[in-house]
């Protein structure tokens, strides 16, 4: 403490700026961690939020997926003796049109009997919140909004809503108000309540409804009305609390969540790099002052805990003020992540408020402290490791002996072999994760002796570049190779990591590119959102045969899309015309099975053809059978092929649509693949299309190259965290170039010192120092690239095995790798500008008496 | 909204002692018609000022408890052509059908909180349950006068067998013709909600009130039904009480 106060305290008001950046390593890696899971957390608290309040006195929930179910359903729970009430319910999200006012998420509900499971809000001694409740019966236009919508909107009982329905736009009539708070206040305040028969009709659901809320009567237990039900409706239902919901959401959400974590440790670890360059240079820098110390008595433990303790301090101060900015991102964040969320499953979430947990940030706080610690030890090593003796021994302590170099090389071949070993054997996680913990390692470990060979190897090309300055840049990086690797490392990691992250991308474009040829090769579609599907909106399929008779059209297939929820596991189920569908699209790529085989199974009604991530995430193989839940009961039917889709992370099943139509009991349709007759012009059909049903439908015609466009465009937001990486990494990759020269000047300030002193010139100077920089640019790319080239193959196997379970051909990013190489090696002249113009302008007296 | 059936309800609810049970039986059965037929008009008063006022028409067929009635609204223009069809049974909750003409079909009203009011009347859809007499205890607890005329004052307690939102109600029979004049009905201690007959007259033989008023007096509003064109027995089908035509009467 003693220590801290007397030496830290004035060496970091000495050095403010160093001071400075070590405290936002910290508070960038917490701000991260924070935000993002903050962020995150927000919108699930928000959704568990909205399902709570609009659950309200609801004990369990039956629902039958995302297609509903028909209206019989509801009189057989009702006459189950265990249930006291039950009520139907649909719910849908549509966008209000209002500037700034988002989505409005409507329930629907039978007036007559709800406010038995829901509070509506109301005024004492009223029992409803519309002045007439016959009228709003009457009416399908008829709608309730919450108080905080409406005086956001400035509306009143009797003013109109147009909102945007199956049958085109409508207006809706504003026939009561509820209160703030409870059920009003769900979805952020955007909610409308609405007759669920009238909602049928706009929503295009025929007679069903999505879901029956219910309350179990006096003396009977949840789980004996829970079993009861199960009973009585099959496996086809779940009946679950209302709390389950959140669990679904979330595993809808499971690869989303996976990538922020990912994304926020990787912002630690480069906040625990940004503390370990700082303290490094304050060992480099103080080390007269360590010897000084040590000179003194210090003991070796006192020195090491004497930069343990600043880390310490350094961390708590910079954990703090991570955590509060951390909120502030998490603010801005949320809204990110909802429209995300919305636009890649079709979910859409409203967060208004930001969930803090304390245990969060108490976590993050001790996370920051103890990572600013972990990152401290060595550079604390090394100041612990100075010798009084030699502290003013330029380059002793930068030395690696021989016997240091024989260990290191010989633990990473082990460990090297060790991770091919794990690789061959392959399977469980430890394997594999291990396998690649040690490959890192055993990179890291050769780093000095790579980065030694490759200096050696780079002499006689700097000597020919610059006879006299070359030589000696590289001798430099050879005398101190533990400084050097310490860069070449970082800048190695960095690289590699954004080969990783660019080799991703790269992969995952080209796969969905060449998904989307061959599988959405109709010149033109139909669809009922501008993502191609909505989960409230749906063509009836009457709709098909007025659509087949426009003038260019040769043939339109219906498709249906649904979500499903498999023993927790979220998935896609598309039902379309198979044989339809696979005489459209020969070049679509086959993972396992007969392409013409298994399309005449499932057309027969004999077999399902899954995505190879969904075979991957359920440990499907040919022939294995899938059961599905489905309001007519279990449908059990063998894997007939497997399939390269992308369609969705968690997995596709795709079915015949009779056989969907016979077991959902719907026929609905969500998108039109419209084929046209030769010599039509793609947009002739458009425009017809478009007018015939722009008066009696919500629909989107997208041409070809506009629905690529689009699903191109989910791939650029899903990745757009992706580039800030990368952007991070380089920046980082060049702060590492910056912290070594600046060490490497500090150290050679008598020996630069003494070059101009017998006659060096100052350009002589600034040359040797930017050489300098520029060899450790150059090997620290080329071992970059190399690690990259395996990390990448390391990252597309754990997307495949604990991420989507997409087998993504492996590309290297090779133009993404080309333009690093001018990137780094400009940032890395850059880099040196300041050091060297540090070393030419240092007095020659000062620089002498360094040492 | 049936006459009979709200004058029937004021018995269904008593719970007499034996002398109390004689009268109510009685007064239900002078009560009894096969069919009948009226146009009502509703009106819902806030703070002495109209709300709503909605006119229909009316048709029941059927004995007491085992009735069926269809219920047409003709305005206000916003509710014009909702109809209701009620099936009673003596032994359960009635079934209940609605009709909607602005979205084309009919839907089953599944009440299951019978303390809910009546579209927004103050008459709940308890109070127009017709109910069996045998689920109620009664007792004979004087003689008033209500309105001028000589009433027994009866009270009524529904046994354990049948839930109810009221803890008890009190309600007057007039002695000159067995038709009621109030009724008080109470949760605790308290009277929630009183019914009133006026405009009593004797129509085809049988004593009617041709307007009834229920007040909510936690709510201070106030309900008022007339009925219009009244006419008892006349020639109805059991097939126009069906959910079938009450799609086919829009």
């Amino acid at each position: 403490m003693i220590l801290l106060r007397l030496i830290s305290w004035p060496d970091a008001r000495k050095h403010v700026l160093r001071s400075l950046l070590t405290v936002a390593g910290i508070i960038l890696g917490i701000a991260v961690f924070v935000g993002m899971h903050t962020a995150n957390r927000s919108v699930l608290a928000g959704f568990n939020q909205t399902v709570d309040r609009i659950a309200g006195k609801t004990q369990l929930q039956v629902s039958a997926g995302e297609a509903g179910f028909g209206e019989d359903v509801l009189e057989r729970i009702q006459s189950v003796p265990e249930v006291r009430v039950a009520v139907p319910v649909i719910e849908a999200v549509v966008d209000t049109g209002r500037k700034g006012q988002g989505n409005l998420l409507i329930l629907a509900v039978d007036m007559t009997g709800d406010s038995s499971l829901r509070d509506y809000q109301v005024g004492a001694g009223e029992d409803s919140p519309v002045e007439d409740p016959l009228v709003f019966l009457a009416q399908p236009d008829s709608l309730i909004v919450s108080r905080d919508f409406a005086a956001r909107n400035k509306m009143k009982t009797g003013d109109a809503l147009p909102m945007r329905t199956m049958d085109g736009e409508k207006r809706f009539t504003v026939r009561g108000i509820v209160q703030s708070g409870g059920l009003a206040s769900a979805f952020g305040g955007n909610l409308a309540v609405m007759d669920i028969y009238a909602a049928q009709k706009v929503f295009g659901r025929g007679r069903k409804f999505d879901r029956i809320d219910l309350a179990v009567n006096e003396g009977v237990t949840v789980q004996q009305c829970q079993t009861a039900l199960r009973k009585l409706l099959g496996p086809g239902f779940a009946v679950e609390p209302p709390s389950s919901r959140g669990q679904q959401f979330e595993s809808m959400l499971r690869v989303y969540s996976l990538s922020m974590d990912v994304s926020s440790l990787f912002a630690l670890l480069i906040g625990m790099f940004i503390i370990y360059n700082s303290l490094l240079i304050a060992v480099t820098q103080r080390r007269t002052e360590i010897g000084i110390l040590r000179a003194l008595g210090a003991t070796r433990g006192q020195i090491q805990m004497l930069f343990v303790g600043e880390a310490a301090v350094a961390g708590l101060l910079g954990s703090t003020l991570g955590v509060v900015a951390g909120l502030f991102i998490a603010k801005g964040l949320a809204g990110h992540i909802s429209g995300i969320i919305e636009t890649l499953y079709g979910s859409a979430e409203r967060t208004n408020e930001i969930s803090v947990d304390p245990k969060l940030a108490l976590f993050a706080a001790g996370l920051g402290v103890a990572a600013s610690v972990v990152s401290a030890l060595l550079p604390a090593r090394n100041a612990s490791a100075v010798d009084p003796a030699v502290a003013l021994q330029k380059g002793h302590s930068q030395a690696i002996g021989e016997s240091e170099n024989r260990i290191r090389r010989n633990i990473a071949i082990a460990m090297g072999a060790v991770s091919l070993a794990c690789l061959a054997v392959g399977g469980s996680a430890l394997f594999f994760y291990g396998g690649y913990l040690l490959m890192a390692l055993s990179a890291l470990l050769l780093t000095p002796m790579l980065a030694l060979w490759l200096a050696k190897a780079m002499r006689p090309l700097l000597s020919w570049l610059q006879p006299v300055e070359g030589p000696l840049a590289v001798e430099s990086i050879i005398l101190a190779p533990r400084r050097t690797s310490a860069t070449v490392a970082a800048l190695m990691l960095s690289l590699a990591m954004t080969i990783g992250l660019g080799g991703l991308a790269q992969s995952t474009y080209s796969s969905v590119r060449e998904w989307l040829d061959a599988t959405f090769n109709a010149p033109l579609f139909v669809t009922t959102s501008q993502s191609g599907a909505s989960q409230f909106y749906h063509f009836p399929a009457a709709m098909l045969p007025s659509l087949t008779a426009i003038e260019g059209v040769e043939e339109a297939q219906p498709v249906r899309h649904l979500k499903l929820n498999l023993a927790g596991k979220a998935a896609l189920l598309v039902a379309t015309d198979l044989t339809r569908f696979a005489a459209r699209t020969p070049n679509r790529r086959i993972a396992a099975g007969s392409y013409q085989k298994m399309y005449e199974a499932a057309a027969q009604g004999k077999g399902l053809i899954v995505s190879e991530n969904f075979a991957e995430r359920h440990g499907l193989s040919l022939a294995s059978d899938l059961e599905l839940p489905t309001p007519s009961g279990l449908l059990r039917l063998p894997v007939a092929g497997i399939v390269k889709d992308y369609s969705f992370q968690e997995g596709t099943i795709f079915i015949d649509r009779p056989v969907y139509m016979r077991n959902w009991n719907d026929d609905s349709i969500d998108m039109f693949r419209v084929y046209l007759k030769n010599g039509v012009a793609p947009d002739d059909v458009k425009r017809r299309i478009i007018e015939r049903f722009e008066r009696e439908r919500h629909l989107f015609v997208l041409s070809n190259q506009e629905l690529k466009s689009y699903v191109l465009h989910l791939a650029d937001q899903w990745f757009a965290m992706t580039y800030v990486q990368i952007a991070v990494a380089v920046l980082v990759s060049v702060l590492g170039i910056l912290n070594t020269l600046t060490v490497s000047i500090t150290e050679r300030k008598r020996e630069l010192a003494v070059m101009r002193a017998v006659g060096g010139l100052a350009s002589q100077v600034r040359r040797t120092i930017w050489l300098e920089a520029f060899t450790i640019a150059v090997i620290g790319l080329v071992l970059g690239l190399a690690l990259g080239a395996v990390h990448l193959y390391y990252q597309l196997d754990m997307i495949r095995r604990d991420f989507t379970g997409m087998a993504l051909e492996y590309q290297f990013p090779l133009s993404m790798a080309l333009a690093l190489v001018p990137v780094i090696l400009i940032s890395a002249w850059v880099s040196a500008l300041g050091p060297a113009e540090l070393a030419v302008r240092t007095p020659l007296v000062e620089a002498l008496e360094y040492e | 909204m049936n006459s009979r059936f709200l004058i029937l309800l004021v018995l269904s609810s008593l719970a007499f002692a034996q002398d109390a049970r004689q009268i109510v039986e009685e007064s239900q059965k002078r009560g009894q018609v096969k069919s009948e037929k009226y146009d009502g008009l509703l009106q819902v008063f806030e703070s002495g000022r109209t709300i709503t006022e909605k006119r229909w028409q009316y048709e029941r067929i059927g004995s007491y408890g085992a009735s069926k009635s269809i219920l047409r609204f003709t305005a206000p223009p916003e509710v014009k052509g909702v109809a209701l069809l009620v099936v009673n049974h003596s032994d359960r909750a009635s079934d209940q059908w609605m009709w909607t003409p602005a979205i084309g079909r009919e839907r089953r009203i599944a009440l299951q909180d019978r303390s809910t009011r009546f579209f927004g009347t103050d008459f709940s859809f308890e109070d127009l349950e017709e109910r069996d007499l045998g689920q109620f205890d009664f007792k004979l607890l004087g003689e008033d006068d209500v309105s001028g005329a000589k009433c027994w004052r009866i009270e009524s307690k529904p046994r354990q067998t049948r839930a109810s939102q009221y803890t008890f109600s009190t309600m007057w029979i007039r002695q000159d013709n067995y038709l009621p004049a109030q009724l008080d009905n109470y949760v605790k201690d308290q009277v929630v909600r009183r019914l009133k007959y006026f405009d009593i007259e004797r129509i085809q033989g049988v004593w009617t009130a041709r307007s009834l008023e229920m007040s909510d007096l936690r709510r201070k509003s106030r309900t008022l039904l007339k009925l219009d064109k009244l006419e008892y027995n006349l020639p109805m089908k059991e097939e126009d009480f069906t959910v079938q035509a009450l799609r086919l009467g829009q």
